[in-house]
Formats: structure tokens, C-alpha cells, sequence
């Protein structure tokens, strides 16, 4: 796409398990430092598998005000702190309102689950008198609403909900929206926080959650961690950042994005080599170039022998000597926001030039066979890399980063 | 009433009970040596099977055990025989 509309990364925030900052998850990522540890709940848990990467030690009403505090879900808190971060880094923090010409779009799995807890509790068990902000405040789109109240931008503003690649897919219907000429500047990510009472208990039931430690692509997993968190990026053509001395922190090449249509929730290989056969055709990229992969990598038994399959499809030969790391480990999988708060780690990865590693890594399997930079960051030179995200319903989506030409 | 309680022929066949039940499968295919390709039992199947199997028996079974291994329902039958005998005991 050599005359088309280029993109490019502005600003980047996070609220992650690593706390505050996209700094603090990247170092967590390459340091291959684990933000995994006992859930906290707000009433007594039963149940057996109470490990997550959550947000911890976050306090909202540093952040936000009283008038503001009361719409807002955690995922809304995070989403709006990490919003902060990435306008404060583009330099856009005094060009409220941003106006017609930019969009918000931010995926989110559910939207503001502890409300919706919240409230189911307070009207069935304590048959207690229903919270008129609830609605406002649980509606997947509640994250883009208020971050387009924030920012004065008044352009396409939406919520994407496709499970586990609705941040991936946000960010890039964000670019696209941008290269088509529909608008000039995108607020996209995503947000979720789903470990609550009865949700971890969902996710325990549909065993897929490690009991102890996930472990990617390595022998023997046994199942992935939950996580939360959000991060958000400015996304703005390439020409205009420049016009402005912007300084780009990365390019989005490419955009990728498919369905199975084949079954609720075993994931399927063609499916997911579809998706990133898109992402590299929409970048006008080789496989050849692709310098590392961070991986959706979930440590199911099921996801990461399917994602390697996939990515045999795609690479070929070249799978053996391509650097595919998944960094859930470290932040865990935070589901809807998995694909943004791994777009950090991308950027980190292309930025730094360090693919950062798969941690708790110990024996390879044979229906892995990938690199899967086993628990040591690696430095080396990545000048365009992928990132993957998979979702139940089998929907696909796939990005690719290049490193920002000097201006 | 002795701890161990059911011997193992009983166990199988309650257990096949519940693979009929939860998979959607014909009783009369149900045999040991058929495979869980044949029968199109999906991982969610399983799923399901295993979370009837702890309501019935009051047992835990958790997910990092044989279960991706098991080829056959006589697999499956003494994968999740296991665990009801381990909690039994």
C-alpha cells in the first residue's frame, strides 16, 4: 500500500497487573517478570483456582472526579488513565476538543462486569434497591462514551465486543478508518476486567484456567491466567503527526481479521493463518520480513498447538528460526484487552529491539514447534513484527507493527 | 456401606450414562472401544461431561489431567474412574 494513508502510533497508555503505565507493562514483559498472584474478591470465593493478574493497588479518585467517578466501571477507570497517558504522550493533552475527525473505538469483552455483579446481587439476593447509574455504567460502550467525553472528540465512536480479539480488532478498524480518509486521528484499545465471583468461577468451569502456572507452548500446560487492564493508543496518518512534530512511536502496516465459522470454541488453524495472511497482505509485507510474533499464546493445550499449527501455514520452513513468544505469563490474558495491552509489548519489542520471552517455559512439545524465546529476553534486530489474537466464536485478529521511519 | 462403593463395571456404566446424556450420543454407540472422533465428541463435550460427572459423584476433576490423550470412550471411562476412586479412597 505504498500511496496509501500511513499510521502511526502517537502516544501509547496501560493499566495493567504491572500497575501504572505502558513503561511499567513493557518492562514487566521484557524483564519476563510475572504480575500473577492471589486474586482479591470483593465477597468470599469458592473457588479452587484463585490466581489472576489483576489490577491492584489502583485508586480511581486519584485520577478522576467525583462527577466523573460514579459512571464509571474499573474498566472504565483504567481506560481513561491509560487515555490520559497516550494523549499526554502524543502531545495532544492541551488540544481538547479533538473535534469531528477523531474517532474512539475500544474493545471490550463483557464491558463493566463488577457492575453488572454489583447489581445482580444487590436486586436478587439482597433484593435491594437498584443503583440508576448501573446501566450507564456496565454498557460495553461506557469506555468509548466517556473517553470521547474526555477528549472533546466528537468523530465514529464505538465499542467492538469480539471476546478475546475485540482490543485487537478495535485498533485496527482504528487504521483503517484512518488510511480510508473517514477520519484523520483514532483513540482505540481496549478494557476489561472480568475477575469477579462469578465470572473466575465460569472460566474455572470451562477448565481452561491453570491451576498453577501457565506456561506457553511448553509441554504439559496445563491452561492460561486471567488478567486485566486496558491500554489505549493514539493513532493518527503518518503526514499529519509529522505536520505537527508528533513523534511516531511505531507504524500499524497491516490489519487482519477473519472468522472460522466453524465451531463456538475449539479454535481452527485455517482460520487463524487466514487472519494473518490478511495482516500481511493489507501491510504489503513477506512473511520473510516478519522479525517476531507475539503470540495469542494462551497456554491451553488447545490454543497453542492450533496458533502453531497456523503459524506453520503461514511461515513454512521459516517457523523453526521466527522468535513467537507469548508475554501472557507476565500480564496475564486480560481478554477483551489482551490484543492492546500485547500491541504495548509489540511496540516495546520494535522499539527496544528485544523479543521478550516466554516465561516459565520448560520442555519443548512437538505440537508446538516454535521458537518461543524460552524464559530470556532476546536482542535482536526486529524491525516489523506481528501480533495475534484468537476469540471464541472463532474470530481472528491479527497486526502488524513496523518500526517508525526517522522523520 | 464400604468406602470404595461402586466396583468398576457399575462406575463405567454410570459414567457412560452421563457421555450419553452430555454428549448427545446414541446409547448402543456408546461401546469402550469406539473413539471420540467417531461419536463427534468436541473439547466443550468433554467440558460438559466432566462437569456432570463432579455433581454426580461429588468429586473435583481437574483440567490438566489425561483427558487429551483419552482415544476411546473406555479411555475416557478410566481417565475419569480415576479421579472418582482417588476421592473415594
Amino acid at each position: 500500500m505504498a500511496d496509501a494513508r500511513r499510521i502511526v502510533v502517537t502516544g501509547m497508555g496501560a493499566v495493567s497487573a504491572a500497575g501504572i503505565g505502558a513503561p511499567a507493562l513493557w518492562q514487566a514483559a521484557r524483564d519476563g517478570r510475572s504480575c500473577v498472584g492471589e486474586a482479591r474478591f470483593a465477597r468470599p470465593y469458592r473457588g479452587r483456582i484463585r490466581i489472576a493478574a489483576q489490577v491492584q493497588e489502583f485508586d480511581p479518585a486519584s485520577y478522576l472526579t467525583a462527577i466523573e467517578l460514579p459512571f464509571c466501571d474499573p474498566v472504565t477507570q483504567y481506560l481513561l488513565v491509560a487515555a490520559d497517558e497516550a494523549v499526554a504522550q502524543a502531545g495532544l493533552a492541551f488540544a481538547k476538543p479533538m473535534g469531528p475527525r477523531t474517532a474512539t473505538i475500544i474493545g471490550t469483552g463483557v464491558g463493566g462486569m463488577h457492575t453488572m455483579e454489583n447489581s445482580l446481587y444487590l436486586t436478587l439476593v439482597e433484593q435491594g434497591r437498584p443503583d440508576p447509574l448501573a446501566i450507564p455504567r456496565h454498557i460495553a460502550s461506557a469506555g468509548p462514551s466517556q473517553a470521547s467525553i474526555r477528549f472533546g472528540s466528537t468523530g465514529p465512536c464505538f465499542a467492538v465486543a469480539s471476546a478475546c480479539s475485540s482490543a485487537t480488532q478495535a485498533i485496527g478498524m482504528g487504521a483503517h478508518l484512518i488510511r480510508s480518509g473517514f477520519v484523520d486521528r483514532a483513540i482505540v484499545g481496549g478494557t476489561e476486567d472480568c475477575i469477579t465471583n462469578s465470572t473466575m468461577l465460569a472460566w474455572e468451569a470451562l477448565r481452561v484456567l491453570t491451576p498453577d502456572t501457565c506456561r506457553p507452548f511448553s509441554k504439559n500446560r496445563n491452561g492460561m491466567v486471567i488478567g486485566a487492564g486496558a491500554a489505549v493508543f493514539i493513532l493518527e496518518e503518518a503526514e499529519l503527526a509529522r505536520a505537527r512534530g508528533a513523534e511516531a512511536l511505531a507504524e500499524i502496516a497491516g490489519y487482519g481479521t477473519s472468522a472460522d465459522a466453524k465451531d463456538p470454541v475449539r479454535p481452527d488453524a485455517q482460520g487463524a493463518a487466514a487472519c494473518m495472511r490478511h495482516a500481511l497482505a493489507d501491510a504489503a509485507v513477506e512473511g520473510e520480513e516478519i522479525d517476531y510474533v507475539n503470540a495469542h499464546g494462551t497456554g491451553t493445550t488447545s490454543n497453542d498447538a492450533t496458533e502453531a499449527e497456523a503459524l506453520r501455514l503461514v511461515f513454512g520452513n521459516r517457523l523453526s528460526n521466527l522468535p513467537v513468544s507469548s508475554t501472557k505469563p507476565i500480564h496475564g490474558h486480560a481478554l477483551g484487552a489482551a490484543g492492546a495491552l500485547e500491541l504495548v509489548v509489540t511496540i516495546g519489542a520494535v522499539r527496544e529491539n528485544v523479543a521478550p520471552p516466554t516465561i516459565n517455559w520448560r520442555e519443548a512439545d512437538a505440537k508446538c514447534p516454535v521458537d518461543a524465546v524460552p524464559n530470556v529476553a532476546r536482542p535482536m534486530p526486529i524491525h516489523t513484527a506481528l501480533t495475534n489474537s484468537f476469540a471464541f466464536g472463532g474470530i481472528n485478529a491479527s497486526l502488524v507493527v513496523r518500526r517508525a521511519e526517522a522523520a | 456401606m464400604e468406602t470404595k462403593g461402586l466396583d468398576h463395571t457399575e462406575l463405567a456404566n454410570q459414567i457412560i450414562d452421563v457421555i450419553v446424556k452430555e454428549g448427545m450420543v446414541d446409547r448402543e454407540k456408546a461401546t469402550l472401544d469406539a473413539t471420540i472422533e467417531s461419536l463427534d465428541l468436541k473439547s466443550i463435550d468433554i467440558v460438559m461431561i466432566l462437569t456432570a460427572i463432579e455433581d454426580k459423584f461429588d468429586v473435583y476433576i481437574p483440567m490438566d489431567g489425561p483427558f487429551h490423550e483419552a482415544r476411546n470412550i473406555g479411555d475416557l471411562v478410566d481417565a475419569i474412574a480415576a479421579y472418582v476412586g482417588k476421592e473415594k479412597n
